[in-house]
């Protein structure tokens, strides 16, 4: 490593016009869980550092008054979004994935933004966030914008944020669901092509036909997938083991479609059928219920 | 070359600290190599062994993945604060008591993420241990000493298995 300057601004103002003066040249510093190995890895060392962490603003959380929208600032940790009980009540699949995220050192420091900045398919916060059809509020010199989470990734690693953007926060249509969940297959140490995630959420009507349901499938391809098709097949119907097993077949397909005949697929198209039956099975019960 | 140093100071373990450091450090560097205090262990580097665990503001963090500018202005704690007057903490006693130590070098992390785990809830029950614990590995024991002091110092007898925490071992992608 040669070295950098480090600049920690007090407040979003100041970060953004750093960033429009130097942005190709900084790393912005928010955990930096997935900073600090990329640099010891000697991946694209940039001049300047520029730290995040002081900056109040971007670690809120809130619900809107008609409990619609939870706004989740980009400065959250996976820590917080484990404990707290907004993000419990309203995105139940985020807080979920918070328990097998990483180790609790790697929780108390790492953060939502980073986890969506850093454009790795396996981030786990992404297929919760797209269930819950979550935008990034996005700042620059030039204002704020909005990217919904599946346009945030060009391909795996390949983010679509400019350099001279900072994530401010996430917007997501919050829901209180019956069903929801997060499961994903990993191996320690492992690379992506070994691992998978998934998010669901679902509710029924009052015959046990499923009313409601978003499915996100998550680092097993190079982008983060929200699957309208096997939303569909279970739209209206109540949850059999001969539905589910469609519905895994269904979706090992569409998975195929986007990644193609790899070799790893021997191994992925059961897995993912796999995953998705066990992830989904309860939802028998629930509905019958 | 002429480097760039910037002031950083925190609160280690109950004292005033104030260091020069470059900015691509990281609080381990800092720690280890700046403040000399080698307590801290740096095993893999990269975030997946917890020999290298600290506090910072009450929370388990590693300092290895942890740049040193993150540091300013928070209240840190390594394993050499532990001890008080030349008393071992109870955390210590127990590891000790358990024979939860053989070559060591796990040790002062896994003390560190059960003193965190004490601050954050003094009565955890065991898949809370397994948790607080499962990002710090240990290849001398098998984990079953450690788990039953770490069980001990939160006061809970001798018992309960350490499979749950194997099993549980978190993955990553
Ligand atoms: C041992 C280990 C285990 C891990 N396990 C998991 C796991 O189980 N699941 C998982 O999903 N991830 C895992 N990770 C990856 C990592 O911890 C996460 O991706 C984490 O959420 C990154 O957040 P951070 O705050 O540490 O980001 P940083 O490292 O600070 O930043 C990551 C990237 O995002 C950019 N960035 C950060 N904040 C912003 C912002 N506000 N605006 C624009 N760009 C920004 C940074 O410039 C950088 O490129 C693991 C990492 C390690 C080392
Ligand atoms: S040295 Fe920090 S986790 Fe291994
Ligand atoms: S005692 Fe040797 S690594 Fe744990």
């Amino acid at each position: 490593m040669t070295t950098m300057t480090c600049i920690r601004p007090e407040n979003l103002d100041e970060a953004v016009d750093f960033l429009h003066h130097h942005g190709p040249d900084t790393h912005i510093l928010a955990g930096g869980t997935d900073l600090m190995v990329d640099l010891r890895s000697g991946k694209h060392h940039r001049p300047y550092l520029l730290d995040t962490s002081r900056i109040d603003s971007l670690k809120t959380v809130q619900i809107s008054d008609d409990l619609s929208r939870l706004s989740i600032g980009s400065g959250v940790t996976l820590t917080r979004i484990n404990t707290l009980p907004l993000i419990k009540d309203h995105a139940p699949a985020l807080h979920k994935c918070s328990f097998t995220f990483a180790s609790r050192q790697i929780r108390n420091m790492a953060t939502i933004g980073g986890n969506v900045a850093h454009a790795s398919p396996c981030g786990d916060t992404i297929p919760p966030l797209v269930i819950h059809e979550a935008e990034a509020v996005v700042a620059n010199k030039d204002g704020n914008r909005n990217i919904p989470l599946l346009e945030m990734n060009k391909g795996a690693y390949q983010s679509a944020l400019h350099p001279e953007d900072l994530v401010v926060k996430f917007i997501l249509q919050a829901r209180q669901p019956g069903f929801s969940d997060f499961q994903k297959i990993g191996r320690r140490k492992a690379l992506a092509t070994s691992r998978m995630s998934m998010a669901v959420m679902a509710d029924k009507d009052s015959q046990g036909c499923i009313s409601f349901i978003r499915f996100s499938l998550g680092a097993c391809t190079p982008t983060p997938q929200r699957m309208h098709d096997v939303e569909s097949l279970f739209t209206g119907k109540i949850p059999s083991v001969k539905l589910i097993n469609q519905g895994a077949g269904l979706l090992a397909e569409k998975m195929v479609e986007i990644t193609g005949r790899r070799p790893s697929i021997t191994y992925k198209e059961p897995a993912v059928q796999g995953l998705f039956k066990r992830m989904i099975y309860p939802m028998v019960t629930w509905c019958r219920q | 070359m002429t480097q760039t140093r910037i002031p950083v100071q925190f609160i280690l373990n109950g004292k005033k600290t104030a260091v020069d450091i470059l900015p691509e450090q990281s609080a381990l560097q800092v720690i280890r190599d700046e403040l000399g205090m080698k307590g801290t262990k740096e095993g893999c580097g990269i975030g997946e062994c917890g020999a290298c665990t600290i506090e910072v503001n009450g929370q388990a963090v590693n300092a290895c993945l942890m740049f040193g500018v993150q540091l300013d202005g928070c209240r840190v704690m390594t394993v050499e604060g532990l001890a008080e007057d030349g008393r071992l903490h109870p955390v210590q006693e127990k590891f000790l008591a358990g024979h939860a130590v053989q070559c060591g070098f796990c040790t002062p992390g896994l003390l560190m993420s059960t003193h965190a785990l004490l601050g954050e809830n003094p009565e955890p029950d065991d898949h809370q241990i397994v948790q607080a614990i499962s990002g710090n590995i240990c290849r001398c024991t098998g984990y079953q000493q450690i788990f039953s002091s770490v069980r001990a110092a939160c006061g809970q007898s001798d018992q309960g298995s350490v499979r749950e925490n194997q099993d549980s071992k978190e993955e990553r992608c």
